[in-house]
């Protein structure tokens, strides 16, 4: 029995920045995302995570090599590939509800159904109290749930998040981590999640890609085995213990 | 936070009250030729007569002849007799400037769009804005007015191009300073052209657009009036200048205490117009952080 | 209307960059070499100025007529002269207008009864245009150098005390609290923090200010109105008219608007070399 195709395919991607000094941030990747894995990909800062993730997102196109997505070239952004940025890219004009209703509206879909999926959403994520608030008023914490909202909004396939818990305290993070496990449990998805925190990613995870710095190379390629749904005590068990250490021994 | 508006309005009004004070004194002191210094009284008296249309009557005979109560310049009686008001030609100047800016805007906006959008659009026209940006609109004025004669159209040229030129920057930076994150987050929402940019690249860049258009506001201003100065038979820049013959325009033999009604009220007409803009951009962006 | 995909997060290097502006520069003046040609036989050359014909105006003038004037302007010294007394009015304007606004523009950030009380002043003179003043400094203060440095001064110093105040108000609060915290005085506060970090919005002022001086020389120098003088040569062409020496003044003034403009873009870059590229 043949395995079903890779939702997402890296197949020998390089990239180099172009400039009066190009820099080769990936070289020689590959890599496949099944369907419905959480897959996280790890390395050091400058490893060319964030590059990758854009490449599969469809805002770079690889020096070399190609991505696929269900077979088919990655030709530019789709909806069906969420993408969820480092960056704040919260629209601090528009509302909470607009925000996450902002995916269906681009569908075109009539404002009776967008309030239908949007509300469920947004008390999904615990955030009903702030749906007509503007972001100024939310926490980054908030910020980026509303964010992971919106790009759930549209039902994508396919999950790409960059770091997106990367601004927060400890506490928040953690938080954030197990908000982020539970929506996985109940709607899965394929996901492709960046993070340079080892702890974050084997807490999340099904298989881990670790990154060489730069350029980015897979050094690493494992499944994590923990049993799901994950908890507090996963963080201690003995198995969480040891996948770290080898995670740490690939990494120097 | 109440306090402070009106410590804004009574600071501002001292100020103002205490600068028409002195120059009351100073100009009443027959230190200058009134002719040249008018004396606060003769401005009133010119604004009154520029605002009612006509002279008012001479208390006696004598007063005629002598000419000082009646502000009696030459300046203001080619305006009384050519049927100018203040009032009018406030209303058709300011008609001018918000044609100016209903024209400009848009265009501005969208030159500054498209250059701050795409690179290449940005790398062709940039140069040519730099170069048309430097031609000081005297010149421009004189110019158009060679190719086109004295039409109201012809006029109003100037002050959409001044203004389209005003607004082509605030729109480029609005666009290119703030914009690549929250596209890159929308177009893989699924967001195309028209929402893109209604819902995205406008509103984000809404809060530069609207200190530019500020900007706009005062050089469309300007730019009415100098055009009205040059070339246009009505308008707050003819009454400035008195309404004489195209050739003699630029020789100023005006009466000073008309060009100070005239830019008093310029500046307060100027004024308005930046406060509705001010309240404008106030409610239009509650949501920056 | 998008970006190309790879072209998102980077971009073309300098040298496509500065072949593309030449490129246009470059079509621009082809456009203009065949319109002046076209035009040569074809446009009106009488005009009407309300009371009396002109013979010889050449509308658009083609290239070579362009040429002859640009060498009449520079071997007769007229345009070399023009430049030199010019520029000077411009920077002594500029200077002092500058330096006036920037002073002013502090004083109103720093003090809000300060801004309030200067408001309506500020208010008045950015609604006025330079031209409509001309007449009022002539008269009062006379005809010579002193009212043409002044009103361009007055223009430049406009724009200055809105640089200032922006830049000072500008601040980030975390900068100043870091500053409490650390015990400095808040005279200390200002001059090593808030002025370094108004230095940006001051310069930004400063560079539009410059434009606005040049575009101002013309209105000023119409007052005593009299050769070598930039503004007043545009006048004359202007009055005459002769559209030659028009294209050719404009043309000048907007060469030494670019000059002017990138010296002030290269000392804004060194002064503010600690800063991190704000795009």
């Amino acid at each position: 029995m043949t395995a079903p195709a890779p939702r997402l395919e890296a197949v020998d991607v390089g990239y180099t920045y172009p400039g009066a000094t190009p820099t080769q941030a990936l070289e020689k990747i590959g890599l496949q995302v099944h369907d419905n894995e959480f897959v996280a990909l790890l390395g050091p800062v400058g490893c060319g995570k964030t590059t990758l993730l854009r490449i599969f997102a469809g805002f770079l196109e690889p020096t070399t090599g190609s991505v696929r997505c269900d077979g088919a070239t990655v030709d530019g952004p789709s909806p069906q590939r969420g993408y969820v940025l480092q960056e704040d890219a919260i629209f601090p004009w528009m509302t909470v509800r607009e925000n996450v209703e902002f995916g269906l509206l681009a569908r075109g879909i009539d404002p009776a159904a967008r309030g239908a999926v949007g509300g469920e959403l947004i008390e999904l994520i615990g955030l009903s109290r702030f749906e007509d608030a503007y972001p100024k008023e939310l926490s980054a914490g908030m910020s980026k749930m509303v964010e992971v909202a919106r790009v759930l909004a549209t039902d994508p396939a396919i999950l790409l998040l960059d770091e997106p818990f990367g601004a927060l305290d400890a506490q928040t993070r953690a938080r954030m981590q197990d908000e982020l496990a539970r929506l996985w449990e109940r709607r899965r998805k394929t996901v492709l999640f960046v993070t340079h925190d080892a702890e974050e990613a084997l807490y999340l995870a099904d298989r881990m890609v670790v990154l060489s710095p730069r350029p980015g190379r897979v050094k690493a390629d494992f499944r994590v085995d923990l049993p799901r749904p994950r908890s507090l005590e996963t963080r201690f068990s003995p198995a969480f213990s040891a996948l770290k250490r080898r995670i740490w021994e690939t990494l120097s | 936070m109440r306090r402070v508006p009106t410590q804004r309005f009574v600071l501002g009004f001292a100020s103002l009250a205490a600068m028409v004070l002195a120059y009351t004194v100073l100009s009443n002191a027959h230190l200058f030729r009134p002719e040249v210094v008018p004396p606060t009284q003769e401005i009133a008296v010119a604004f009154t007569e520029l605002v009612v249309g006509a002279r008012p009557p001479p208390v006696t005979e004598g007063d005629m002849h002598a000419g000082h109560h009646g502000h009696s310049s030459a300046h203001v009686g080619t305006l009384l007799q050519q049927g100018v008001t203040l009032q009018d030609s406030l209303a058709i100047t300011a008609a001018r400037v918000l044609f100016g800016l209903a024209a400009g805007v848009p265009l501005g906006v969208l030159l500054g769009v498209l250059m701050g959008w795409s690179r290449r659009a940005d790398d062709y026209l940039h140069p040519i804005y730099v170069l048309l940006r430097s031609v000081p609109p005297l010149a421009l004025i004189t110019y158009v007015m060679l190719w086109l004669g004295h039409g109201e159209a012809h006029r109003l040229i100037p002050i959409v191009y001044a203004v389209a030129a005003t607004m082509v920057i605030p729109a480029y930076h609005g666009v290119r300073d703030v914009l690549v994150t929250y596209v890159v987050a929308a177009r893989s929402l699924g967001a195309r052209r028209w929402l893109l940019v209604r819902k995205v690249l406008l509103p984000a860049a809404g809060p530069a657009l609207l200190a530019g258009l500020r900007y706009a506001v005062a050089i469309a201003w300007m730019t009415a009036v100098g055009a009205e100065m040059l070339m246009s038979e009505n308008g707050m820049g003819n009454l400035i200048v008195g309404g004489g013959l195209w050739a003699s325009r630029t020789q100023t033999k005006a009466d000073p205490a008309v060009v100070i009604v005239g830019i008093v009220t310029l500046a307060a007409a100027g004024w308005a117009m930046d406060a509705l803009a001010r309240s404008a951009t106030a409610r239009l962006t509650r949501w920056v952080r | 209307m998008p970006p190309k995909k790879d072209n998102f997060f980077s971009g073309p290097g300098i040298r496509t960059r500065t072949a593309r502006a030449l490129l246009s520069v470059g079509a621009l003046a082809v456009v203009y070499g065949i319109a002046s040609e076209i035009g040569r036989g074809r446009l009106p050359d009488r005009i009407w100025l309300g009371t009396h014909y002109v013979e010889n105006v050449q509308l658009l003038p083609p290239y070579p007529s362009l040429a002859e004037e640009t060498t009449f302007l520079l071997e007769s010294g007229i345009l070399t002269s023009s430049i030199a007394v010019s520029a000077g009015r411009v920077l002594l304007g500029f200077l002092l207008g500058g330096a006036f606004g920037i002073l002013l523009g502090i004083a109103t950030g720093r003090a809000t009864r300060a801004e309030y009380l200067a408001d309506p002043w500020v208010t008045f003179f950015r609604f006025t245009p330079a031209l409509a003043l001309l007449p009022l400094f002539v008269l009062w203060f006379g005809y010579g150098e002193g009212s043409k440095v002044l009103l361009i001064a007055t223009s430049v110093a406009v724009v200055t005390i809105l640089g200032a105040h922006q830049g000072v108000r500008s601040v980030p609060r975390v900068y100043l609290d870091a500053a409490a915290a650390l015990g400095a005085s808040p005279g200390l506060a200002f001059r090593k923090i808030v002025l370094p970090a108004a230095l940006p919005h001051i310069f930004a002022s400063l560079r539009i200010g410059l434009g606005l001086a040049w575009v101002t020389i013309v209105v000023a120098e119409l007052i005593d109105a009299r050769m070598p003088s930039l503004g007043y040569l545009l006048t004359l062409a202007g009055a005459y008219p002769r559209v030659p020496t028009m294209v050719v003044g404009i043309a000048t003034i907007g060469a030494l608007v670019l000059a002017f403009d990138l010296l002030a873009l290269w000392v804004h870059a060194r002064a503010t070399r600690w800063m991190r590229r704000t795009a």
